[in-house]
């Protein structure tokens, strides 16, 4: 695939430098990086909101920024929708005010994304009235979601889209931004601090460190890398996924769940059949076992091929795969114990109640 | 009754009142952006000069708008030359000295709401579009309405009630430059007791009613708010 985006940019500020050179292609592309190592500082500079001192900015052969042809694009000419870390809609107008402001600053040759559609993709209709200031975190993401869009914007910018929201509501609004980029193929950039989200949603990852690039693979590839210790280190991964609701089991407590040729147990929660729910699953919360168990409590029992070990620290990240990537992870006594090795194939036991849904 | 003379009195007060609202209305908006928003190096400095009309004594601001509107002065030197009028003892010179007056509390009205708003808000509209203006036509304003409102109020009650700075740059000639409180001033100097009552009255009615109008606006913002 072409690179989308090329940006090769110096910043200074009071506090630290930003000094990034990076290409994006089209999907979903993650800018991954610790708080403060400058993550929000290179959106800025993308969107037009922060000048970089130096550099070119490129999106689609277009130049947003050059210092050298002395070219800076302010940001209502760069067409790129930006959703804000806390959402910021316009208090003093409405939902449907709030999402028309763009589409009505935007010519209308280039408005290919209709308000009535944004309504429908967002499921705002019952909301168009409300104010604001009435709304919970998860309809402000949504609304100011639809309001960035509104311009048809080629690229959608997302700082910490999912930051601050409650967790029941983070697999809806994954789930909109998936279906943003599948459906209305515009190319993201997610900036996000959590390694799990990123694994969950982008195809290539950005890491950042001090304002510096570190890495740009994609994030299965950059789990366990020693020359950068914060990625998958610090925080305890998650799987996270979608499952399609197949069947509800009152009488056994359960709700069964499809994800690629995986049949899951899930703990019985309100839902409906044929409905797609996100899934947490902690990676620490998958039992790896050399041959498959019997008698045992866990209603999820399958097999997987282990695709890689990685070493973090005295834990081992395995990832294993049977249609869908899955991260457990371990204690090195226990890879030594199996004998476990790439390639060989392992039972993944997973507890019901180990799968949370996200809504 | 009302006399002639007191009615006069009356219309002069609103009609410089209101003049000195709208021409410090402006001045007070860019000095409110400038203190907020700018990041210049003496910005304590110009805070300070926006206080000096609320503390210093009236008779100072009104001797020194006198040197400078005077005929020889900087500023009405020029007005006397391109348009040949001269505007010291005249209502416009109480208007101006009503509005200079008034403007520290025009300042500290609009400073309140710019304070409140996310300038973030800004850079949203304009991720979304719109240029510097539109964004400030369709963001800004509307969400300091609160304070643009008090502010004109706020302003035009203050310069209702202005009396040293105006008898100094505008004097108290009846029919002319005489509003409410001068008009008081000289009845109560010349024992017209009955004439004072009504000035006060009439003084009272109108300031009263102004801050009524400012109450039932902000009200009414609050619960559409809601």
């Amino acid at each position: 695939m072409n690179a989308f985006l090329n940006a090769n940019l110096k910043k200074k500020t009071c506090s630290f430098s930003l000094n990034a050179s990076l290409s994006f292609t089209e999907g979903i592309s993650a800018i991954f990086g610790p708080s403060g190592s400058g993550k929000t500082t290179l959106l800025n500079c993308i969107a037009g909101l922060v000048r970089p001192d130096q550099g070119e900015i490129l999106l689609n052969g277009k130049i947003l920024f050059s210092s050298n042809k002395k070219i800076n694009l302010p940001p209502e000419n760069r067409a790129l929708g930006y959703m804000f870390q806390d959402s910021l809609l316009f208090p003093h107008l409405n939902v449907l005010e709030n999402i028309k402001y763009g589409y009505k600053t935007t010519p209308s040759r280039f408005r290919k994304i209709k308000i009535p559609d944004l309504i429908d993709l967002l499921k705002l209709d019952s909301l168009l009235l409300r104010n604001p200031s009435s709304l919970s975190g998860g309809e402000k993401r949504r609304v100011a979601l639809a309001r960035a869009l509104s311009t048809s914007p080629s690229m959608l910018l997302l700082d910490e889209p999912l930051s601050s929201l409650h967790s029941s509501l983070r697999g809806e609004i994954m789930r909109y931004l998936r279906t943003i980029s599948d459906d209305l193929s515009i190319p993201m950039i997610y900036v996000s601090h959590s390694m799990s989200e990123v694994i969950a949603m982008a195809n290539h990852v950005l890491v950042l460190n001090n304002g510096s690039v570190v890495a740009l693979d994609e994030p299965y590839k950059l789990l366990g890398r020693k020359d950068f210790p914060s990625l998958g280190y610090e925080e305890s991964l998650e799987n996270l996924f979608d499952v399609t609701i197949t069947e509800r089991r009152e009488n056994n407590g359960t709700v069964m769940g499809q994800i690629g040729e995986v049949r899951l147990a899930l703990p019985l929660f309100p839902v409906e059949v044929g409905q797609t729910v996100s899934i947490s699953l902690k990676a620490s919360d998958i039992m790896l076992a050399s041959e498959k168990p019997h008698g045992i409590s866990a209603r999820n029992v399958f097999s997987a091929r282990i695709t890689s070990l990685k070493h973090l620290g005295n834990r081992v990240l395995v990832q294993t795969c049977n249609g869908h990537n899955w991260l457990s992870e371990i204690t090195l006594d226990a890879v030594d114990d199996l004998h476990l090795t790439e390639g060989s194939t392992v039972y993944m036991v997973i507890k019901t109640n180990s799968l949370i849904p996200l809504g | 009754m009302i006399t002639d003379g007191e009615l006069t009195a009356l219309r002069l007060s609103i009609q410089s009142a209101a003049l000195g609202t709208l021409l410090a209305f402006p001045i007070a908006g860019l000095l409110a952006l400038i203190l907020v928003r700018s990041r210049i190096k003496w910005k304590f400095l110009l805070d300070t000069l926006v206080s000096i009309p609320l503390v210093m004594p009236p008779i100072i601001t009104g001797y020194s708008l006198l040197l400078l509107l005077g005929k020889n002065g900087p500023l009405g030197s020029i007005i006397d030359k391109t348009f040949g009028v001269e505007i010291i003892f005249t209502w416009v010179a109480a208007a101006l000295a009503a509005g200079l007056i008034a403007l520290p509390l025009m300042v500290r009205a609009i400073e309140v709401s710019l304070t409140e708003m996310d300038p973030r808000m800004e850079l949203v509209a304009r991720s979304l579009g719109a240029s510097r203006w539109h964004a400030f036509w369709t963001i800004t304003l509307p969400l300091c309405k609160k304070g643009i409102i008090a502010a004109i109020l706020l302003g035009f009650a203050r310069g209702l009630g202005e009396f040293g700075a105006t008898l100094i740059v505008a004097g108290n000639i009846p029919g002319r430059t005489q509003t409410l409180p001068l008009a008081m001033f000289t009845e109560l100097q010349s024992g017209n007791d009955y004439s004072v009552i009504r000035l006060v009255l009439l003084s009272l009615i109108l300031t009263c009613s102004t801050l009524l109008i400012h109450h039932v606006l902000i009200r009414k913002r609050k619960t559409e708010a809601k």
